[in-house]
């Protein structure tokens, strides 16, 4: 028997870390740049050698650095990506139940949330469309 | 940021700590060692100056030249004579000394020897330097190459710290603009002082006129206490300056290093910028105007 929609849990669905564009705390933000670009999620999950994380980096936060910042562009490539980074970012658990997590997302308008657990450290990732594909019951 | 503190000096030399608020340090000495008795008689000299003025300083001069312009230029006495004397104004004096070296072969030896090691400014990017440099586990002295942005010195530190040293002291001695001409951009002191290690003023290299006059450098020793007071004023941990006793007969550098005579009178001018510059920062709060902030 499948679970009912509304039971559904962020570990139901979320992308393993694997699949989460993934940077440590030293890297530049040019290397994460290029790690964002791996996968179409459009960030990046900064984490330290303990796999706690640290901050996340957005293509948003990119558009308005550029705008921002005047360095000239070599200087900006090679600061760390953590500096740039939302050092304080919206975090949920694996057992949150989706609906209440895709709630979240619609309050605060973002389309990508960490999971993490109790020690902050990174479990994955959930991502918008799948979250509300499952709601729809579109995935199973 | 980890603003690190360096502490250098081993066994009974005079340990000198350099970073962050710390009194200003002096780096100097005759660029490269032109004999037994002129290397002690200079770090006599310097030696009671640097009591005089009342600021921490190390030894500094080379064993071997290897950047020189021309091939019949002095290249100096050699890595085996060259860190025998060395050793010895460690113990005649107590001073903490620093020699660079350009071959990677020779690292271990200068380790073993100075209480720091150096990287030529045109050798900050080269891999094997800057391994055999951090495997010393002595602290570094790494000068931006002329040719080097600062933000990119980040990468040369990346690899000391890779190879698990994590004692930097990053120098500006200029930054070319064209040919055979230098000039000094202070950004450059904050910037690398982001990576959160202390920095150093090399004022004598930074008047330097790079292969001006054919097979050798010039330079403009005149600029030498405008630069220095003003990177002191910018914000330096540590300054750097090659001096001589008779500077038109020196064997290395002879149209930039600074005239002993004038040394204390320098020295003074650093310490006391160095020292209102920490008073203002008391005062008015860490600089911290950033269109980010």
């Amino acid at each position: 028997m499948s679970t009912p929609k509304n039971k559904m849990l962020v570990c139901d669905v979320m992308l393993s870390k694997d699949r989460v564009p993934v940077v440590q705390e030293e890297e530049i933000l040019k290397e994460a740049l290029e790690e964002m670009g791996r996968t179409r999620l459009g960030l990046v999950c900064i984490i330290d050698a303990n796999h706690k994380l640290l901050g996340i980096l957005t293509e948003g936060d990119i558009r308005r650095k550029l705008l921002k910042v005047q360095k000239p562009f070599s200087a900006f490539l090679v600061d760390d990506a953590l500096e740039h980074s939302i050092r304080t970012p919206t975090t949920i658990r694996p057992d949150d139940t989706l609906e209440h997590v895709v709630d979240v997302m619609g309050q605060r308008q973002i389309w990508d949330l960490p999971v993490v657990n109790d020690g902050g450290v990174l479990l994955g990732l959930l991502h918008l469309h799948p979250a509300v594909q499952t709601l729809l019951g579109r995935i199973e | 940021m980890k603003k690190h503190i360096l502490e250098v000096g081993y066994g009974s030399v005079s340990k000198v700590r350099i970073g962050d608020r710390l009194p200003l340090a002096f780096i100097g000495g005759p660029c490269a060692i032109e004999s037994r008795e002129h290397a002690f008689m200079m770090a006599e000299k310097i030696g009671e100056i640097c009591r005089r003025v009342g600021i921490p300083w190390i030894y500094k001069s080379c064993y071997d030249k290897d950047c020189r312009s021309a091939p019949d230029s002095y290249h100096g006495l050699g890595v085996n004579e060259g860190l025998r004397i060395l050793a010895d104004i460690r113990d005649e004096f107590g001073v903490p000394v620093v020699s660079d070296f350009s071959d990677p072969a020779w690292g271990p030896a200068t380790g073993e020897v100075c209480d720091m090691v150096q990287v030529p400014a045109y050798l900050c990017r080269q891999t094997s330097v800057l391994r055999a440099a951090a495997q010393t586990g002595r602290p570094i002295h790494l000068k931006k190459g002329q040719f080097m942005s600062p933000w990119n010195m980040k990468n040369s530190v990346r690899k000391i710290e890779a190879a698990g040293n994590h004692q930097i002291l990053l120098a500006d001695r200029g930054t070319f603009f064209g040919y055979n001409m230098l000039v000094n951009d202070f950004t450059c002191l904050p910037i690398m002082a982001k990576t959160g290690y202390p920095v150093c003023f090399d004022a004598t290299h930074s008047i330097q006129l790079p292969t001006s006059m054919g097979n050798i450098s010039g330079g403009q020793r005149e600029f030498i206490p405008f630069l220095v007071r003003a990177a002191a004023a910018c914000g330096i941990n540590a300054l750097f300056m090659e001096t001589h006793n008779d500077p038109d007969n020196a064997m290395s550098d002879a149209n930039t290093v600074l005239n002993i005579k004038h040394l204390e009178n320098i020295l003074g001018q650093a310490k006391a910028a160095h020292e209102f510059r920490l008073e203002m920062l008391d005062k008015y709060g860490e600089d911290n105007v950033h269109p980010e902030k």
